[in-house]
């Protein structure tokens, strides 16, 4: 039986049904092992971010997607299968390929979705086994691959990330530098969060309305100035981000220019992100003056991201080998448990036949009994021999799935290497289902 | 011999450069190690060419036009690798690499053979001030070279044009700290090399008029620098247009005495 992922994700279903879907970190383990056991599968790792839920499986003797749906339907309250997927076997693999490589995400090539895998991988070990475990640590090596190897995770894909790149572009790390915020909004706050995250070492926080921005500092151990007061500090800052809500442009290059000779030749990067603009245009035309707006970040962004789009065809070279690459270990695990089962079948009918034989022989000598019987084994054994080292071959050269398909098929092997003790995987296509 | 290891290191320089430039091709980035890897061949045999010149002709390639050319290229790539190493940062090959292998092709271009002979008591003397005068130069040719590419991405992000110099080249900060580094680096080894060469001149032989010139002119060029930059507090765009300035007019003011100077078989 096959590999199986049964999810919704971004491109099937609304955020508010992806939320309810959501499975927490410390829930993963326990909702793997409930579905381990509800989908009769051999092995679970359940990945679930805030842009998809998604099982992954090793069936077992049954399909154990109607099982999934019914899982995350009674999450839900209705039915999932009309926003959901399900990919098998080789398309299940490159799915997850595609997953951990970013190549899937809802902003293209994003690298948070590697540790969230790995995570997932981690927190589902109770319920996964051989299979999985190969998938998922080839699909973290093949992700790391594709981020090294192609340019999907390249330039900053959000406004915020595009702030940070332009602002890098300038000063290399903003670890310790000097930032000023004007505005104490909704997009200010962003702003001074990001400005924090970086390592700003001190961010000062001007308003018009002193107290907004003093409840705005105090949240992130910056300092507030009143608004008269920012334009003295300006000599000291590298980083101006403005945001406020005043209707006309309120940074003129009189107010930048003052600050210019205390600076010398020290650039002063400037970030208007108010829509309509704080800052006037002509300011960016001062010397050592690197004036972005909006639209800026927004055309930093769009190139990133369609650029990162140019890359998949190379997302896909590294990924197409890789898969065929996992199918062959796999085709190779799977041939094993079938062709012992072979074998054990092969001499039970040959043990039957022998001894209705036998039965018919009663006159001969136990020395001819044992001879005949040793005759029924090597003959048995000359016949097996070929289609067992013909099998063996396919598998190691990746064709093992499609010969172990139709020894099963022609044998009528059904299942019976499902239970093998070495716990290797059974990989039937769908269509003997 | 001599030759197929210059064309070598030549070769070598210019597929550096070549790597270093695969982000203008791919939206990738450089491959650090990779470029790392084929600047250290190019040094690597560029000295197993100074070492075989020297096993030749018995003294080192630092005395005539095309064994000092050879050197001072030597050089550049040598501050060039070290600078890229410690950085772990490869955009600047895309100037510097091309140039290292232009004053090479100009070192094979001239006579592979030792200048005129230094008085034996003064040729150590003599050896010490060029080697350091062409490692300063080599500093002064970083400085610029970091120069220029910081006026090239400046224009760039003034004019918000988020092309592949936005993407790939190192933030204007780094380059800054580059051209500080080699002017004041640059400055050391040329204040070292012309005083050596000053006492050189005045204990065993008269120094050429236009030697001196072009000597004093380079040194008070970088010197110029080296105030503008560390007592001035000259940084980022005017550091980076006078250092780039400086050095061209070191450079064309050399080539116009090599156009009228007397000699040919030497540096000057």
């Amino acid at each position: 039986m096959g590999l199986i992922v049964a999810g919704v994700s971004h491109h099937t279903a609304s955020l508010g049904l992806r939320e309810r879907l959501m499975v927490g970190p410390s829930d993963t383990d326990a909702a793997a092992r409930r579905l381990l056991a509800a989908a009769h599968a051999r092995e679970i790792v359940l990945l679930s971010t805030c842009n998809r839920t998604e099982v992954y499986a090793v069936e077992g003797e049954a399909d154990p997607v109607p099982a999934i749906w019914n899982d995350f339907s009674t999450l839900l309250g209705e039915d999932v299968a009309p926003f959901g997927y399900v990919r098998r076997d080789r398309d299940a693999v490159s799915h997850l390929f595609r997953v951990t490589a970013g190549a899937d995400s809802m902003i293209l090539g994003e690298a948070q979705i590697h540790g969230q895998v790995r995570d997932a991988w981690e927190r589902s070990r109770g319920a996964s086994g051989a299979v999985l475990s190969r998938l998922f640590q080839t699909a973290l090596m093949v992700g790391g691959r594709i981020r090294n190897e192609t340019g999907i995770g390249r330039g900053a894909a959000s406004t915020s990330s595009a702030a940070v790149q332009l602002a890098s572009k300038i000063f290399g790390s903003l670890n310790g530098r000097h930032a000023m915020v004007l505005g104490a909004g909704e997009m200010a706050e962003l702003a001074l969060e990001c400005l924090v995250r970086e390592g700003v070492r001190t961010a000062v926080v001007a308003n018009r309305t002193h107290e907004h921005a003093l409840a705005l500092a105090e949240r992130y151990r910056a300092q507030a100035l009143h608004y008269d007061e920012c334009w003295a500090r300006l000599a000291d800052v590298d980083l101006l981000i403005c945001s406020t809500a005043a209707p006309h442009a309120i940074v003129g290059v009189e107010h930048v220019v003052g600050s210019l000779k205390e600076r010398g030749d020290r650039p002063l990067c400037i970030l208007d992100i108010a829509v309509p603009r704080d800052v006037d245009p002509a300011v960016g035309a001062l010397s050592n003056v690197f004036l972005y707006d909006l639209d800026d970040l927004r055309t930093v962004a769009t190139a990133n991201i369609e650029r990162r789009r140019d890359e998949m065809p190379a997302v896909e070279e590294v990924i197409a080998p890789e898969v065929e690459k996992y199918w062959e270990w796999l085709a190779g695990l799977a041939a094993v448990p079938v062709l012992r089962t072979f074998r054990t079948e092969m001499d039970r009918l040959r043990e039957a036949e022998l001894a209705e034989a036998m039965r018919k022989l009663e006159h001969l000598s136990p020395r001819d009994r044992e001879a005949i019987e040793h005759f029924s084994r090597a003959l048995m054994n000359k016949f097996l021999h070929e289609p067992s080292v013909r099998l063996r071959a396919a598998a190691a050269n990746g064709r093992g799935l499609g010969v172990v398909d139709a020894l099963r098929y022609l044998f009528d092997l059904r299942a019976a290497d499902a239970s093998s003790a070495d716990g290797a995987a059974d990989t039937s296509s769908t269509e003997e289902r | 011999m001599l030759v197929i290891a210059h064309a070598i290191a030549i070769t070598c320089y210019l597929l550096a450069a070549g790597l270093a430039a695969t982000p203008f091709a791919r939206p990738i980035a450089a491959p650090v190690r990779g470029v790392i890897a084929l600047l250290s061949a190019s040094v690597a045999v560029h000295l197993a060419a100074l070492l075989a010149y020297t096993w030749q002709f018995g003294e080192p390639p630092l005395t005539g036009l095309g064994p000092a050319l050879s050197s001072a290229a030597f050089l550049v790539a040598v501050t060039l690798l070290a600078v890229e190493a410690l950085a772990r940062e490869v955009s600047l090959t895309l100037v510097t690499a091309p140039l290292a292998a232009l004053v090479t092709v100009g070192a094979l271009a001239s006579t592979l053979s030792p200048g005129p002979a230094a008085a034996s008591a003064g040729a150590l003397w003599l050896h010490l001030h060029i080697a350091l005068s062409l490692l300063g130069f080599a500093a002064f040719a970083t400085a610029a070279a970091s120069g220029a590419m910081y006026l090239l991405e400046r224009r760039e992000l003034k004019s918000r044009r988020f092309g592949a110099i936005f993407r790939f080249f190192p933030p204007l900060e780094t380059l800054d700290r580059v051209n500080h580094l080699a002017i004041v680096c640059g400055w050391i080894a040329l204040t070292l090399g012309t005083a050596l060469a000053v006492g050189y001149s005045l204990v065993y032989a008269d120094a050429d008029q236009l030697k001196v010139i072009w000597g004093v002119t380079a040194w008070l060029a970088i010197t110029a620098l080296t105030v503008g930059r560390v007592v001035a507090g000259w940084q980022a765009a005017r550091a980076a247009i006078w250092s780039s300035a400086f050095f061209v007019a070191v450079i064309t003011l050399y080539v116009a005495f090599r156009a009228i100077g007397p000699r040919s078989g030497e540096f000057l």
